[in-house]
């Protein structure tokens, strides 16, 4: 069995970034509640390559359990991706229309482990939309086999990004 | 270093407002509005409600004047203290005496700091900080007698007397008695100085922070301040906040201060833009 997590790759997530006061204390705690939910022991990290960012949120996140080369045989796995940036007229990239669209395909994917719809995610159309991490999604689509159980922690966009914190168990 | 005044205690990186409370019919800034004891009471409400970490209250304005004996000086401000502790039990209350006999008696209604704003001019006051296990603030007057104004006053070098005369004062009240962390230094600012000792002494403020000890500073609506942009009391607050900045960036830890919101804004600002403190709350440019 393999378990692997999803979770954004907001920089608010990097402990240089913090505030007195949290402005995702909710995305955090679906964060860290997942991570802690990884087998114990290295885990292998999938990011996009057009974002360095995101490996740094892994393994700020997973600290000494990074495991930076991908490697098949571990049975844990943290994805660090999200949706467009372009849900809100104040969002990063503001409002474009095709982002709820293109994020609700993203959502049904990762809520069923739909992994023909995730392989089919326009990552070209994502980067107009502000989701640089598209490509992270295909990845978990070519990765993951199958999916034998779903669990989505968190599913918003509150300040007009997309998130998800989404637990995957996978039979192989 | 932690600060322990009184019954409560800070963090080594806490900036602590102190709001101005006098009960004095002839204060220089407010002019008698919290003579009446009510509209004391009412103004401390309103300090605490804006964040004030501290209350200073005064029952002699600093200034010469009418004379006040030390039994007139109580009736004004023990039992005021013993209204605030029972109303405030989370409140600094800190009293403006220069006399052992007055700070007894606020310290037995339960007062927590002594702000002797004339520099030790009684010597028993430390004391009684030691007996009451009350902080003591020990501030530089370069030795004038309490409630006389400035009259040529000059120094070899302003900042080597007040650290010589506020660090001895703290000597002396250690060896009383006094906890460490309950003994605060102050320049007090237009106290026995001329505008261009204030001057100096808030330019050159990160050398008193040097000594180690916490110090404090008062600078709200000062004669300094208005002598540098010629206004008047009630024209003074953006110079008072310019003079707050700089004192914030050297190091200083608490702020007695006229206006507390203002202070406290400008105080987190320096201390943020320092790296001493984080934003309040960041997600710009971050989601």
């Amino acid at each position: 069995m393999r378990r692997i997590v999803v979770v954004p790759s907001t920089l608010a997530l990097l402990p240089e970034y913090a505030g007195i006061e949290d402005p995702i204390a909710d995305l955090r705690r679906a964060v860290t509640d997942a991570v802690a939910w990884l087998p114990p022991g290295p885990v292998s990290i999938l990011t996009s390559d057009s974002s360095p960012a995101a490996r740094r949120i892994a393994t700020a996140l997973l600290g000494d359990r990074s495991d930076l080369p991908q490697d098949p045989d571990l049975t844990g796995m943290l994805v660090v991706a999200n949706g467009t940036a372009t849900r809100t007229e104040k969002a990063p990239g503001h409002l474009d229309e095709r982002a709820a669209g293109f994020d609700e395909a993203l959502r049904r994917g990762l809520a069923t482990g739909d992994l023909a719809a995730l392989k089919a995610t326009d990552v070209v159309l994502g980067a107009e939309l502000w989701a640089p991490d598209a490509a992270a999604f295909v990845g978990l689509a070519e990765t993951a086999g199958a999916v034998s159980g779903v669990q989505v922690d968190y599913d918003d966009a509150p300040y007009g990004v997309q998130y998800w914190v989404v637990r995957w168990t996978c039979p192989s | 270093m932690t600060l322990k005044l009184g019954r409560h205690s800070f963090a080594d990186d806490a900036t602590l407002m102190m709001a101005i409370v006098n009960r004095t019919p002839d204060s220089f800034y407010d002019k008698g509005a919290t003579w009446a004891e009510d509209k004391a009471f009412e103004r401390v409400e309103q300090v605490v409600a804006e964040g004030a970490e501290i209350v200073d209250i005064g029952g002699i304005k600093a200034a010469p004047g009418v004379f006040i004996d030390p039994a007139e000086e109580k009736d004004r401000v023990v039992g005021f203290v013993d209204r605030v502790r029972q109303s405030f039990p989370g409140l600094v209350i800190s009293v403006d005496t220069w006399r052992a006999e007055v700070g007894r008696a606020v310290c037995e209604a339960g007062a927590d700091v002594l702000n002797d704003a004339w520099g030790g001019a009684d010597p028993e006051l430390v004391d009684v900080a030691a007996a009451y296990g009350a902080a003591i603030i020990c501030t530089h007057t370069g030795g004038v007698t309490p409630r006389t104004r400035p009259f040529r006053i000059e120094y070899d070098d302003v900042v080597a007397s007040a650290i010589a005369d506020t660090t001895a004062y703290a000597d002396r009240a250690l060896a009383a008695g006094v906890d460490r962390e309950s003994i605060v230094i102050d320049p007090a600012h237009d106290f026995g100085k001329n505008t261009f000792h204030s001057l100096e002494l808030t330019r050159r403020l990160d050398e008193m922070v040097a000594t180690g000890w916490p110090v404090l500073v008062s600078l709200s609506n000062k004669d300094f301040v208005g002598e540098s942009l010629d206004l008047p009391v009630g024209e003074r607050l953006t110079g008072t906040l310019a003079a707050t900045a700089i004192s914030a960036l050297a190091g200083a830890r608490i702020y007695r201060v006229h206006e507390v919101v203002e202070t406290r804004q400008v105080v987190d600002m320096v201390n943020t833009i320092a790296g001493r403190r984080r934003p309040q709350r960041a997600i710009r440019g971050l989601a």
